[in-house]
């Protein structure tokens, strides 16, 4: 049982300071700029929410918002499943087996993001590219930069490359927390593996998929620099995302009409958030109710 | 669900290494080759040149030393500040914490390039910019609470007699951490130290835009490169650079990376 002790604050306290030095304050800031027309910083002119208004009634907003929304819900149907699987998969095997995959996997995690399309582009391109040349050869007219489909193909096969690493090291850690003894259980009752995985696994793993799922949607949700790199949000504005349209308006020193655009995208991740802690929380009441 | 064979589930993680092997094979490959025309070296043929370039070259290896710098510097500030704040979450309850916890994740999850606009227009003007300090401290936004979170799950699986223990031998607080704590929990500071070490070295949007004209670390180095005639078998020798630390890394912590670290929220 934990004491309940307010002198606990001492020790949180440099860690706080650095997180309102670095993301409160920059907040506090812009918020203050986003009321105003700065055409230099020297010199803001208040135009109240006028910014705002523009992003809300602005139809780009909600088509880059559509497009956004249905590339997280791609993202999420592909790399869950599949991360959750080959999780599942390393399960039952051998110990070196298990950290040579998990080894493999992890290492585009730690690749620069910028240097991501970088090499991809290379990859692809119909010249040099490995699978460039291979798709040339199938005669396939892949064409990322003028046909939207194979833009999205790229961007989502990019990403998967770049991310399911996550989610399978999220997901074998919920896995290889669960005691054998649950195993036995249900080998003994007969289950089938079906049922192991529905019934013991999956509830096992919620924990972990729930940040896994947080994390994979807002990071697919807000994606920029592999997005922009690789089409500049084309072809016709096929992959313009949420992300694209803030960079393209700080890149222009529109400091007023960006400020607005931050704090509003800052209220999308503080709903995400909450809705998360309300759904988990809810859960847990649930397993308490149930378990009592 | 039917169970898959051995072979099968080999087949499968087959496919899986050269669906993430293939595409670094590629840049590894343009590494070691000479992609402009040089004196000396046929264009297309195998050659150290690019790295040998890059040893030559004080920008680039300037570079190096920015991003060792700042994710050094990254990682001890949310070690520093990381475990006492953990401590305090895994045995105290305060007023406050739940809220601090959810500010937390907030922040952890926050992309960014929200924050890139506010932190530009901030440091700018405390003069923290182009400077690889400002760069680590920025990066503390999202590494504090992983810092937080991990060593939380970590401490928490140890008992509380543990601590008491120690206070009625007669240690401090200080000396508790010291003498007893850290080393209990050494391995949690290396997974801590590792996913902040990846996270800071991997992020892009704000070490750009706070290193317009200096300070420039590996990654904005590489955009540098390119150019009107870009040597593409150089940008990938520094890819391939960028790249080994991260590689090392995975390798010291591999025995930790599966073990369970459940993340509270």
């Amino acid at each position: 049982m934990k004491s309940y002790d307010n002198k606990a604050w001492l020790l949180v306290i440099p860690a706080l300071v650095i997180v309102t030095f670095v993301g409160i304050l920059p907040l506090i800031a812009v918020t203050n700029y986003s009321f105003q027309d700065l055409f230099s910083l020297s010199n803001p002119y208040w135009v109240g929410v006028d910014w705002y208004r523009n992003i809300v009634t602005s139809e780009r907003f909600y088509a880059s918002l559509g497009r956004s929304l249905l590339f997280s819900a791609i993202i999420l149907s592909i790399q869950l499943p599949l991360g959750i699987w080959i999780a599942l998969l390393l399960q039952r095997s051998h110990r070196f087996v298990v950290s040579t995959v998990l080894i493999l996997i992890t290492v585009p995690l730690v690749v620069p993001w910028n240097m991501i399309p970088m090499i991809w582009l290379n990859f692809i391109n119909p010249d040099a590219g490995l699978a460039g040349r291979m798709l040339a050869w199938l005669d396939v007219g892949f064409d990322y930069k003028f046909n939207a489909l194979h833009t999205w193909i790229v961007l989502v096969v990019m990403d998967t490359w770049h991310w399911l690493g996550l989610v399978v090291v999220l997901s074998y850690a919920g896995i290889s927390s669960i005691p054998a003894a649950y195993y036995q259980a249900a080998a003994i009752d007969g289950a089938s593996q079906w049922h192991v995985f529905r019934f013991i696994q999956l509830p096992k793993m919620k924990a972990v998929l729930s940040m896994a799922v947080l994390l994979r949607f807002m990071d697919s949700f807000m994606i920029y620099i592999e997005a922009f790199r690789i089409n500049a949000g084309g072809p016709d504005g096929a992959t313009a995302f949420l992300s694209l349209d803030l960079g393209e308006e700080i890149q222009a020193f529109n400091y007023g009409p960006a400020a607005a655009r931050s704090i509003v995208y800052f209220l999308i991740v503080m709903t995400v958030a909450w809705t998360f802690k309300a759904a988990t929380s809810a859960r847990t009441a649930v397993a308490a109710e149930f378990s009592r | 669900m039917r169970s898959l064979s051995s072979a099968g589930r080999i087949a499968i993680f087959a496919m899986v290494g050269a669906f993430v092997l293939l595409p670094l094979l590629q840049t590894i490959i343009v590494s070691f080759v000479s992609t402009i025309p040089r004196a000396g070296i046929a264009e297309g043929h195998f050659s150290l040149v690019n790295y040998q370039n890059i040893l030559h070259s004080a920008v680039l290896k300037e570079a190096i030393l920015n991003s060792f710098i700042y994710v050094v510097l990254n990682v001890a500030l949310c070690l520093g500040v990381g475990l006492p704040a953990a401590y305090a979450f895994a045995r105290y309850g305060f007023v406050g914490d739940r809220q601090i916890f959810f500010l937390l994740l907030i922040f952890r999850i926050t992309p960014t390039v929200v924050l890139s606009l506010p932190i530009f227009v901030l440091f700018s003007q405390i003069g923290l910019e182009n400077n690889p300090v400002g760069i680590a401290l920025v990066h503390c936004v999202f590494n504090i609470p992983i810092s937080i979170w991990i060593l939380e799950s970590f401490i928490s699986a140890i008992p509380r007699e543990f601590d008491e223990t120690a206070f009625l031998d007669g240690h401090s607080l200080p000396s508790f951490f010291v003498r007893h704590l850290i080393p209990a929990v050494a391995p949690g500071i290396g997974v801590t130290a590792f996913f902040c070490f990846i996270f800071s070295w991997v992020e892009v949007v704000l070490a750009r835009i706070l290193t317009t004209t200096g300070g420039k670390p590996i990654t904005m180095a590489i955009n540098a490169l390119f150019g009107f005639r870009t040597d593409l078998g150089l940008v990938m020798a520094m890819t391939v650079v960028a790249i080994v630390p991260g590689v090392a890394m995975i390798y010291f912590v591999r025995n930790h990376l599966a073990k369970g670290f459940v993340i509270r929220t």
